[in-house]
């Protein structure tokens, strides 16, 4: 009964979104960033490559409560639609939201499935990118 | 740039390391104990430390911009996590032309772990320059 709460408690926060957090895209993240993935192209030396938001600013939606829900987290999947190119110097503000929540029986037991979604938006109030994210308790 | 459904694009090799755990990990600001203590990884009923997902999804998509270059621009990128890999062991990245539609083009990209299993799966939407 007591998982079936944690549920419930997570479904009733649907649709609920995180504080906007801002951040520069800053020169040394973005090579730190390229050479942490292995990827030399030098074309990241200037431009965000295709999973960089992810490191700009942590996830902004926190559910304390999941953590009550199995042993720990696994990474479901993500999905990433790209609007404009994200540069150095780019001012970028990313706005989460908590999309769904569900349950589902697996092999192995029962999942948790939660859906973040976030929008990231420039300095110029262009939206760039917008995130879908799965994250699985188990 | 010509491309027919069913083309297969070069395939990258990446090699992970526990230190490329550790780098990614400052990189992308994910402490996450699973991807770089063995004993808080074993604790939670995994073989020892596992490649974060989003890493993967990192080698996919050098995998596609790569192939793609200046030719054209990344419009959507989507990955599903099938399975978990451990660093010490080669991920290959591969990726076909699954749809081609004026200048849109859609490929099918995955990650194989060691013996063959598609452990990442994916679909990835590019513009192509006229």
């Amino acid at each position: 009964m007591a998982v079936t709460s944690i549920v419930d408690r997570l479904r009733a926060r649907v649709g609920e979104a995180g504080p906007p957090r801002s951040a520069t895209v800053e020169a040394g993240h973005l090579e730190r960033f390229a050479e942490a993935i292995g990827d030399p192209n030098p074309r990241w030396l200037a431009e965000a490559p295709p999973t960089f938001l992810v490191a700009l600013v942590p996830a902004s939606v926190h559910l304390a409560e999941a953590e009550e829900y199995g042993k720990g987290w696994l990474n479901g999947g993500n999905r990433f639609e790209y609007l404009e190119p994200v540069r150095v110097g780019d001012r970028i503000t990313a706005t989460g939201k908590l999309a769904d929540v569900y349950e589902k029986s697996g092999s192995s037991g029962s999942l948790l499935f939660i859906i973040f979604e976030t929008e990231y938006v420039n300095q110029h109030g262009r939206p760039v990118a917008r995130l879908r994210g799965t994250a699985i308790r188990r | 740039m010509r491309v027919q459904v069913g083309d297969e694009i070069p395939e990258l090799v990446k090699h992970p390391t526990t230190r490329q755990l550790v780098q990614y990990a400052g990189a992308q600001g994910d402490f996450y104990e699973i991807h770089y203590d063995q004993d808080f990884a074993r604790g939670v009923g995994l073989p020892g430390v596992i490649l974060h997902g989003l890493l993967k999804a990192a080698f996919l998509g050098q995998l596609v911009t790569d192939w793609l270059g200046e030719r054209g621009t990344l419009k959507t990128f989507e990955v599903s996590y099938r399975g978990i890999d451990q660093p010490g062991r080669p991920y290959r990245c591969r990726g076909k032309i699954t749809r081609v539609a004026g200048d849109q083009v859609e490929l099918e990209v995955w990650g194989e772990d060691s013996d063959g299993n598609r452990t990442t799966v994916g679909t990835a939407t590019a513009e192509l320059k006229g």
